[in-house]
């Protein structure tokens, strides 16, 4: 067999090797319960965030608490540890990544699909010029 | 109708070029690839076609500039992206902080490339300049903006505001004078967090990385055409290594901005934007070695097709990924949509395409080895760096194409939870391969070399690079079996190739380009391991823990206390705010020798008011020649509008109190007892309808001392009227007099406690990363190298 012969089944043996990694480290979305059916397992959560209930930013302990609807309408109050990030209230989506602690979600990420930072003119600002 | 102050000339001129820029690219490619199947005097409308067609665009970048210099704000793209308060420096900025102008940004660079290969490439002028004209018709058919239908091709940067779809038939837009109203007087302006100058420096060095990446592209493709299968390699080469120097250096850049500027708290976060950048320039460097190979020895031609052809697709597929907001759920860097996806998608299939139906046709000619390369020689080592660097670069656009697989297989994978770990799971070993291959290879002969001799010369660098690892290890107690394996493959490619250049190439400077850009590739490894791998948060919060929460790793500082923080003990000396920066200056201590307190230096971490797009934190570091002191604020109460400053307002802490008489009658706020000791009731004199009641409050505080104070209500013909009262003795607390609940007997008084300085605090996250020097040094050495290579690569060519 030749050198090159060789090379080529390491390297398609790498790249499964990839593909395998890549679906044993990628996580699933899921919903709050299944969370809670894994405490303390990582998983990610996409929801909505419920502007209605409050939104509450304890500097002392640097602590986040907020609530998230997600897809299936569970609502779960969530825990971060951090300030508020910019235009939180803005966010149609929220991506959360962490894990189920008892009666609330523990949040060690928080990402939000929001009208974009670089470049938005087709929300916000464009609903306060709709009045001319 | 005609609409009073807008100015329609540059605009329309603007799309009148695009649209010229558009046709003459299609004649050019047209001319061009007549002229290569051999049509006599097709290659004059080539030549002339990209001519005109490279003047268009710096003709449209020109207006682009002078409509935003003008603020003529009636233009979408100067509303959205410029402000008349804006500093004229930043213009650049403005000018591809939008997706429209960063496609012409690129579009610039391939103009100029395109022009200074009409002039240099000879009789490879044909076939490159096809590929090169191509791709310019598709890029300007990006930024046409016209319509076929219901079907939108390309966004233009010279749409009235007026004229968005969005705002179609509304009233404002039936107003000849409508720039008049308040809203068209200014633009949004200039996202603040990009008014710096890695803003104006870090685009254009990236967009020039891209487009330096057609070349070997178009070359291979050129040479799959010709059926030239290893001629292209040598005109090809000096080009490729300028595009591992202008695109490594850009992302290099983009690792630096985030560093100094941002509070990302760190170099580089596996981010899919960051992603997307660096995977080109790994095929591409992978590709660049190849070429050698070709060269010297028409050796590992088809892999050297493959890398050289994917490079440019990958920059493609970037593009795709980073502008369609499929990256929306899982990328810091969000850019919205605009609309464009279909037609990134069907120019990304169309490059492939080509690529890969003249790869397939041609393959079963493409020359192959017939004898295996023997073990010790460079051909050999080269190869296999080349497939390692490949492999990585697969592996990370594998996973952070996850939000793509989702939509085309309908999965809903999320992308890894701690992609750190699941990356350098990944890039570690990578790295360690690559290191050990970077540091044999130089010393090994083409064709052959005696193992023994090679050895001997390598000896010395590999001892050298194991003590170092030990110190190094030592200093830093790093227990990770694979930090310290790649530590030690990095410094011995970074020794074999300083004793490289010593030793073979005598310290001749115009020869120094690869050893010295392999010393720096290594020492960026080394840097960014030493330092981000043993970064240590010094911040992390001992004094307090919050309940249900994993690790506080910030710190709590009241005005002008001192605490103690890792190494040092830290206080925060002042506040102020010059423009939209508010800044926190925070001293550092150290005990010296005497056991007395020794200001060691001060930090200004700010954070910048942004009321169009949020507040941002931005950090303070002290850079020490072996570590850095990293800190940004996270939490600092600011002015709200309408709103005092928190620093000048004299009250805080405010509170309800309810008292129900016989039943609550003492309640504790401001460490104190509130004692609500009697109600006093009386009429104000002449008038039946009135009503005063005066609230006897004792007050107790921790040292046992009384006070009091009586807030009074009064109601007068159904106003109600509150008297304050307040003590003056410490603490200093407000009392007002809120309500009478009749019915439940339920009296509530509002109160306050009188802020004192010291109870105002911050929050703060420091970082100290040790030996991040190395990793600068290393970009340094990375740039020079590169350059140094492409000077002598394009002086031989």
């Amino acid at each position: 067999m030749k050198t090159s012969h060789i090379l080529l089944l390491v390297a398609i043996a790498v790249a499964v090797g990839f593909v395998i990694s890549t679906l044993g480290d990628a996580s699933t979305y899921v919903t709050f319960p299944s969370a809670e059916a894994q405490m303390g397992k990582k998983v990610t959560v996409i929801g909505e965030l419920n502007t209605n209930k409050p939104i509450d930013y304890q500097a002392k302990k640097n602590q986040l608490s907020f609530f998230v609807v997600d897809s299936l309408k569970n609502e779960r109050e969530v825990l971060y540890g951090g300030p508020k990030p910019q235009d939180f209230e803005r966010s149609e989506k929220i991506t959360l990544t962490g894990y189920a602690k008892d009666s609330v979600f523990i949040a060690e990420k928080i990402l939000m699909k929001c009208p974009s930072k670089y470049n938005d003119q087709n929300t916000v600002e464009a609903s306060s010029r709709l009045n001319y | 109708m005609e609409y009073i102050g807008e100015h329609p000339l540059p605009g329309n001129l603007g799309y009148l070029l695009v649209i010229i820029a558009f046709v003459s690219a299609l004649a050019s490619a047209l001319g061009y690839f007549l002229a290569e199947k051999g049509k006599s005097g097709f290659e004059k409308i080539g030549r002339a076609g990209f001519i005109i067609h490279a003047v268009s665009v710096f003709s449209v970048v020109g207006t682009l500039f002078y409509i935003i210099s003008q603020h003529y704000f009636e233009y979408n793209y100067v509303w959205s992206h410029s402000s008349m308060s804006m500093p004229m420096r930043y213009i650049f900025s403005c000018f591809w902080e939008g997706q429209e102008g960063s496609f012409l940004l690129w579009m610039f660079w391939h103009s100029v490339i395109g022009l200074v290969l009409i002039k240099k490439a000879k009789n490879w002028e044909f076939p490159v300049m096809t590929i090169f004209a191509l791709v310019q018709v598709v890029l300007a058919s990006m930024i046409m903006g016209v319509y076929l239908g219901d079907l939108k091709i390309g966004s233009s940067p010279f749409i009235l505001i007026r004229e968005l779809p969005e705002y179609l038939n509304l009233p404002f837009t039936q107003n000849p004078n409508y720039l008049s109203l308040p809203n068209f007087a200014d633009g949004r302006g200039l996202n603040p967090l990009l008014q710096n100058y890695w803003m104006t420096i870090h685009p254009p060095t990236l967009f020039l990385g891209f487009a330096l990446t057609l070349i070997p592209f178009a070359y291979a493709i050129a040479g799959l055409w010709r059926k030239d299968f290893t001629g292209w390699a040598k005109p090809a080469l000096a080009w490729t290594f300028a595009g591992v120097m202008v695109l490594g250096t850009g992302i290099l850049m983009g690792g630096a901005w985030a560093y100094e500027a941002l509070s990302f708290g760190g170099f580089w976060a596996w981010d899919p934007v960051e992603n997307s950048s660096l995977v080109p320039w790994l095929v591409l460097v992978a590709g660049a070695h190849l070429l050698l190979l070709v060269r010297n020895r028409k050796k590992a031609v088809m892999a050297a097709f493959i890398f050289n052809l994917l490079s440019f697709i990958l920059v493609l597929y970037s593009t795709f990924l980073t502008r369609s907001g499929v990256l929306g759920d899982s990328s810091v860097h969000a850019f919205v949509d605009l609309g464009l996806n279909g037609q990134l998608l069907v120019y990304l299939f169309m490059f492939l395409g080509l690529a890969l139906v003249l790869f397939l046709a041609r393959m079963k000619d493409i020359p192959r080895s017939k004898d295996d390369d023997p073990l010790w020689s460079r051909e050999f080592w080269m190869f296999m760096g080349a497939l390692v660097l490949f492999l990585s670069g697969i592996q990370i656009i594998f996973t952070t194409s996850i939000p793509v697989i989702n939509k085309v297989f309908g999965t809903s994978m999320a992308p890894p939870v701690d992609p750190i770990s699941h990356y350098n799971g990944w890039q570690l070993p990578f790295a360690i391969i690559v290191s050990v291959m970077i540091a044999v290879s130089q010393f090994l002969k083409y064709k052959d070399s005696k193992i023994k001799e090679v050895a001997k010369k390598l000896s010395l660098s590999l001892v050298l690079a194991l003590v170092v690892t030990g110190i190094f290890s030592w200093a830093l107690s790093m227990t990770h079996a694979l930090y310290n394996a790649l530590l030690a493959a990095s410094l011995f490619a970074a020794f074999s190739n300083l004793d490289y250049f010593l030793r073979v190439v005598k310290g001749q400077i115009k020869n120094a380009g690869s050893s010295l850009a392999h010393i720096g590739f290594a020492l960026v490894l080394a840097g960014a391991l030493v330092s981000t791998g043993n970064q240590k948060v010094i911040s992390q919060n001992e004094t307090y823990i919050a309940e249900d929460f994993p690790v506080n790793e910030h710190i709590l500082l009241n005005y002008k206390d001192t605490l103690k923080m890792g190494p040092y003990q830290v206080s925060w000396m002042d506040q102020y705010q010059e423009g939209v920066n508010r800044y926190y200056e925070v001293a550092y201590f150290k005990e010296s020798a005497s056991g007395k307190l020794e200001e060691s230096f001060r930090l200004q971490p700010f954070i910048q008011m942004n009321k169009t797009m949020g507040n941002v934190a931005e950090p303070s570091t002290k850079h020490y020649w072996n570590r850095d002191v990293y800190t940004h604020i996270t939490y600092a109460e600011l002015p709200e509008d309408g709103k005092k400053d928190p620093m000048e307002e004299q009250w805080g802490n405010e509170s309800e109190l309810k008292f129900t008489p016989n039943k609550v009658d003492s309640v504790i706020y401001a460490q104190s007892f509130i004692i609500l000791d009697s109600l006093s009731t009386r009429g104000v004199s002449g008038n039946a309808n009135s009503l005063s009641v005066k609230a006897h409050l004792k007050v107790v505080n921790m040292l046992g001392e009384k006070s009091y104070a009586e807030p009074v209500y009064e109601i007068e013909n159904n106003f109600v009227r509150s008297i304050e009262d307040s003590l003056q003795s410490s603490p200093s607390i407000k009392f007002k007099f809120e309500n009478i609940d009749a019915n439940q007997g339920i009296i509530t008084i509002k109160a306050w406690e009188e802020k004192r300085p010291e109870d105002q605090f911050i929050v703060m996250k420091a970082i100290v990363f040790p030996y991040i020097n190395i990793l600068w040094l290393g970009c340094i050495l990375l740039f020079l190298g590169t350059f140094l290579a492409v000077i002598q690569r394009f002086r031989k060519a």
